[in-house]
């Protein structure tokens, strides 16, 4: 399951940044590698939310740094909320 | 005679106005409903009672007792009034006699002898109203009303500033009118206080109403000030248009232009821009050129969202409720009829915003999202001590209530606006 989270992460991450999706890794920092705007982090939040149809603690979700990161917070919060 | 204010079941008539405080602290005129009450009976709430959630927050700013049901029992002549009462004009509560005191078909107030009081079982509120209400005769009584709707605040504005100019019983310049500032009409129509401070070339016009300039007021240059208008303490205003019917509270910064509204208190509006037949709640900050409109091009009634449906206010004139807490940035643009909750950050898209927008939102880009609370309320908190006032714990708490209380219009909004975006970024 993770793979395919890992998966759509960075394909959403790759269409909403307008970068490269051969070029994310975990490791890739949202803002600092990837050129996230704010705006860019917020949107980033609401289309995993509705890409994997769960609904993160804002705070928490934005203070996320690197897709490796988001990918963990996403599998535990669909752990969560759909068990 | 002891005086009770209380709020009724019609307080979410008010939202967003009333998220962050009780009906009875709405402001039109130059003072709050409350206050006109208060000076109408003569003496300062000893009790008030308000909604369950509201009463923490309302006891840690008040000294009356609040939802205390002490306060109904007791060897006093009891006046219980509903807060919403806009108490205008020279009536009196009555003294010695059981009265249930109209105003056109609703209950402004109960009064009631010790001896009917004592006799009430006061171990609930409602009850104890509803008992009173049957032991006391109705009477009409002149030059009250009983406000409905936030627009119904704007709607009083203009009588409420000449009633209260009338009752401060005071006129003239007691700050500073400096060479080349002007008053315009009737002197006498016209009240500096002291510490108040009216800089070169600003016109304070009292050709068609009062206008009241509470301490410590600086009124820069350019400004005019057309009355009926009232200007709450240590406010500045920078150079503007202040039009009739406007009121504004206490520690504003505003400029631009401003007609028929309401800006409830620590609020900034600095800049260019209009803003009318609005009420701006307090902490709001308008970006420069945000600018709302108050009447459609087709000269046709206004219709607000009001409790999930869109309503006609039966008025041709109304412009924007706007929640505490709430910003806009450069070049917003409100539509008619707007209503704006609480804790949103509004990013203008050179397009009119849509009807409501919900409580703890961002808007950007024509779509909706959440916001996180707590980063809200840390900058929450920073606004306020900008101005030297500390957010209570209680503020604090009531925010996270209003938080949830106001989800359902939020993610409805929200997951609306997601499926847009996904939709428009091919992800869909």
């Amino acid at each position: 399951m993770s793979n395919d989270i890992a998966a759509r992460v960075k394909k959403v991450t790759a269409v909403l940044l307008n970068v490269d999706e051969a070029k994310i890794e975990d490791s890739s920092r949202f803002v600092e590698d990837l050129g996230a705007a704010s705006i860019q982090s917020i949107e980033l939040v609401a289309a995993f939310e509705e890409e994997f149809d769960i609904e993160m603690d804002e705070d928490e979700a934005l203070a996320v740094k690197t897709v490796g990161d988001a990918v963990t917070f996403i599998a535990k919060t669909i752990e969560e909320q759909k068990g | 005679m002891k005086l009770i204010i209380f709020e009724d079941a019609l307080f979410d008539n008010f939202y967003p106005l009333t998220y962050m405080r009780p009906a009875f602290d709405l402001r039109c005129g130059g003072t709050t409903l409350r206050e006109k009450i208060e000076r109408a009976a003569g003496a300062a709430a000893s009790a008030l009672f308000v909604r369950d959630w509201m009463a923490a927050v309302t006891s840690a700013k008040n000294d009356a007792a609040v939802n205390d049901l002490s306060a109904l029992s007791g060897d006093d002549e009891i006046l219980l009034v509903n807060g919403r009462c806009l108490w205008l004009g020279d009536a009196k509560p009555p003294a010695g006699r059981d009265v249930v005191g109209k105003a056109a078909d609703e209950i402004a107030y109960v009064s009631l002898t010790k001896e009917t009081a004592a006799g009430i079982d006061a171990s609930d509120f409602d009850s104890f109203l509803a008992a009173a209400c049957e032991a006391a005769a109705p009477e009409e009584v002149p030059g009250l009303k009983m406000l409905a709707y936030p627009w119904n605040l704007i709607e009083e504005n203009v009588e409420a500033i000449a009633d209260d100019f009338k009752k401060l019983g005071k006129s003239g310049v007691e700050g500073t009118l400096a060479e080349g500032a002007y008053i315009w009409g009737p002197k006498d129509l016209v009240y500096v206080a002291p510490g108040a401070v009216i800089e070169p070339t600003a016109v304070i016009d009292t050709q068609d109403g009062p206008v009241i300039i509470e301490e410590n007021v600086t009124v820069n240059p350019h400004t005019r000030i057309q009355g009926p208008a009232a200007i709450g303490r240590d406010t500045v205003l920078f150079g503007g248009k202040i039009r009739e019917g406007t009121t504004i509270g206490p520690v504003c910064r505003v400029g631009g232009e401003v007609e028929e509204s309401i800006i409830h208190g620590y609020s900034n509006k600095y800049h260019d821009g209009f803003l009318g037949h609005a009420y701006v709640c307090e902490w709001v900050n308008l970006g420069a050129l945000t600018t709302n409109s108050d009447l459609k091009n087709d000269y046709g009634s206004v219709e607000v969202m009001f409790k999930g449906k869109l309503t006609d206010t039966g008025s041709t004139k109304v412009g924007a409720f706007i929640g505490d807490h709430t910003k806009t940035s450069i070049g917003t643009l409100i539509n008619t009829g707007t209503m704006i909750g609480i804790m949103s950050n509004i990013l203008g898209i050179a397009a009119l915003l849509p009807k409501a927008v919900p409580s703890f939102t961002m808007f950007m880009q024509g779509m909706f999202f959440k916001a996180g609370p707590k980063k809200l309320i840390e900058t929450a908190r920073t606004a306020m001590n900008r101005r030297k006032v500390e957010m209570l714990p209680e503020e604090e708490e009531l925010l996270g209530f209003l938080f949830e209380l106001t989800k359902d219009e939020r993610m409805a909004a929200v997951k609306k606006s997601r499926k847009e975006m996904m939709a428009r970024k091919g992800l869909a």
